[in-house]
């Protein structure tokens, strides 16, 4: 056990000093986008300021909300011996940056010790951002401020005039289909919950109807029935009788719910039903809630799509 | 009808149902590499498209350089004449479909070391886009032909496992080809001075 522990926080400093060094892979690289939906900056090793990062989230969310294109803004010391575009290329396609189909995603990937700035756009972006496009903007926009050092002031500008070029664009201005489809899937779950809710209680009624002896479901409370107290409890026993045999039981239920109501048989296949319609959305939201961190996008997280590129955008070393 | 046949009929429909869904499997994964190998060529093609641009821009700076501009242009116009079907992609058709590109890569490597030579024509915003263009051509063309060497490899697998391997003998499924890292004709020409 002690070693165990010794082992794990062998691990856990080894882990810590990498972060500290600062080589990054796509699958290491913080999705800070799945958290919080505002946020497209991944800025693991500060190099860029509060104040920069919140200028380009700002843009970026205002582009996705009009546009729906989907960015991954990084900024890091180091990936290691591995090209930039490979980087970008695998950080598109394995995190899905982009909506399924339209394949609308966009890396900025910013390397200061490998001095490189890489724009990776996924097929649908290809004609709205052209290779010789992304790469007027590196040299135009960024590379000045980027040989200077002026991390900022390069990502801030470079992201304002993508921003630019993409704000606008009449073909990826279509979201509504997003919506209608989220509002469909909203419905299917709906009647799934109905459905287990009304199955679950059609069973526990007919399990209570079941006759034991001949198994047909003809059991039917009888004008018998009396207070009981065991155990200090107030218990209601009811005689059922079944119709086909002529089999009777004994049932007993608890009494503690304040209504004695003169129709006990009806009380019970009510509350049976509540419990089934609680069970059954208590089921459904689970489904729900591990549905949700990366399709739905719900409650302050943000999500990818699934997009996928093919190799587009530029590279510039500075 | 006595039991015995019904066992048989049985069994022959299992591996009749059997048969048909692997054959599906097999035609789907087949078009799925024709599709790859298609893209391949679709982004080789816009490659070419680009070159007759980069030659009338680079003419315009460095026009005594007519010999590697004039290999540009004889390598281009070999290449866009080999044109290989997904479903006759042989080991030696894709040999020459390869070597041909690479000659256009080879030769398009000399013209961009020429380049350094002008520093006029390198600050031109024109030749710049081209080359970044160029770049992101080339990207892609890597970019397909990973996707195609995974579908091939996929492909593959399937035919030589078993028992797929029986039914792609009975049906005619053969091996298709990998793209292989061509020897030096991919690799772009060191520049020494």
């Amino acid at each position: 056990m002690k070693r165990c522990a010794i082992i794990i926080a062998t691990l856990f400093l080894i882990i810590c000093t990498n972060a500290i060094a600062g080589v990054y892979t796509p699958e290491t690289l913080p999705k800070v986008h799945l958290y919080d939906k505002t946020r497209y900056v991944v800025n693991p090793d500060g190099i860029l300021s509060q104040q920069a990062e919140v200028r380009i989230d700002s843009m970026l969310y205002a582009l996705e909300n009009k546009t729906g294109i989907e960015t991954v803004v990084a900024a890091v010391e180091s990936i290691g011996e591995q090209e930039c575009f490979d980087f970008c290329h695998t950080l598109l396609n394995s995190w899905g940056v982009g909506k399924k189909g339209k394949d609308n995603g966009l890396v900025i990937l910013l390397v200061t010790d490998q001095r490189c700035i890489q724009f990776y756009t996924g097929y649908g972006l290809e004609g709205d951002l052209p290779d010789a496009i992304c790469k007027r903007i590196q040299m135009q926009q960024m590379v000045p401020y980027l040989k200077a050092g002026e991390w900022d002031e390069a990502m801030v500008k470079g992201v304002a005039a993508v921003y630019q070029r993409l704000n606008g664009e009449p073909a990826n201005t279509d979201t509504a289909p997003e919506a209608t489809a989220s509002l469909w899937l909203l419905l299917l779950l709906f009647i799934i919950i109905i459905s287990i809710a009304a199955t679950k209680a059609r069973q526990i009624t007919r399990a209570s109807r079941t006759c034991p002896k001949c198994g047909k479901h003809k059991l039917q409370p009888t004008q018998s029935r009396m207070h009981v107290q065991e155990n200090g409890k107030d218990i209601i026993r009811t005689v059922y009788k079944c119709s086909n045999c002529g089999y009777t039981v004994a049932r007993d239920e608890d009494n503690e719910n304040d209504d004695n109501t003169p129709q006990g048989g009806g009380r019970r296949r009510s509350g049976s039903l509540l419990d089934a319609i609680l069970l059954g959305t208590l089921l459904g939201g689970m489904g729900h809630g591990r549905g949700g961190g990366f399709g739905g996008g719900g409650f302050g997280g943000g999500s990818f799509g699934g997009g996928a590129g093919g190799g587009g955008g530029a590279g510039s070393r500075f | 009808m006595k039991k015995s046949t019904i066992i048989i009929l049985v069994i022959l429909a299992v591996i009749l149902l059997w048969g048909v869904t692997a054959y599906n499997n097999l035609v789907s994964k087949e078009e799925n590499v024709n599709q790859q190998w298609s893209n391949v060529e679709t982004q080789y093609q816009r490659r070419a498209d680009l070159i007759p641009n980069l030659v009338s821009t680079v003419k315009g700076y460095a026009s005594h350089e007519s010999e590697t501009l004039q290999g540009v242009v004889e390598a281009r116009s070999k290449a866009t004449q080999i044109t290989v079907s997904g479903s006759d992609l042989t080991p030696e058709k894709m040999a020459e479909y390869q070597k041909a590109q690479g000659a256009v890569s080879s030769a398009l490597g000399k013209l961009l070391a020429i380049a350094e030579n002008y520093p006029d024509l390198k600050a031109n915003q024109n030749f710049l886009e081209l080359q970044a263009q160029l770049e992101g051509s080339d990207n892609r063309i890597s970019v397909a032909r990973i996707n195609y060497n995974n579908a091939a490899k996929d492909f593959n697998t399937t035919i030589r496992r078993f028992p797929n391997n029986i039914l792609a003998g009975i049906c005619g499924f053969d091996k298709c080809t990998y793209f292989e890292a061509a020897e030096g004709a991919e690799q772009a020409p060191q520049v020494e001075f």
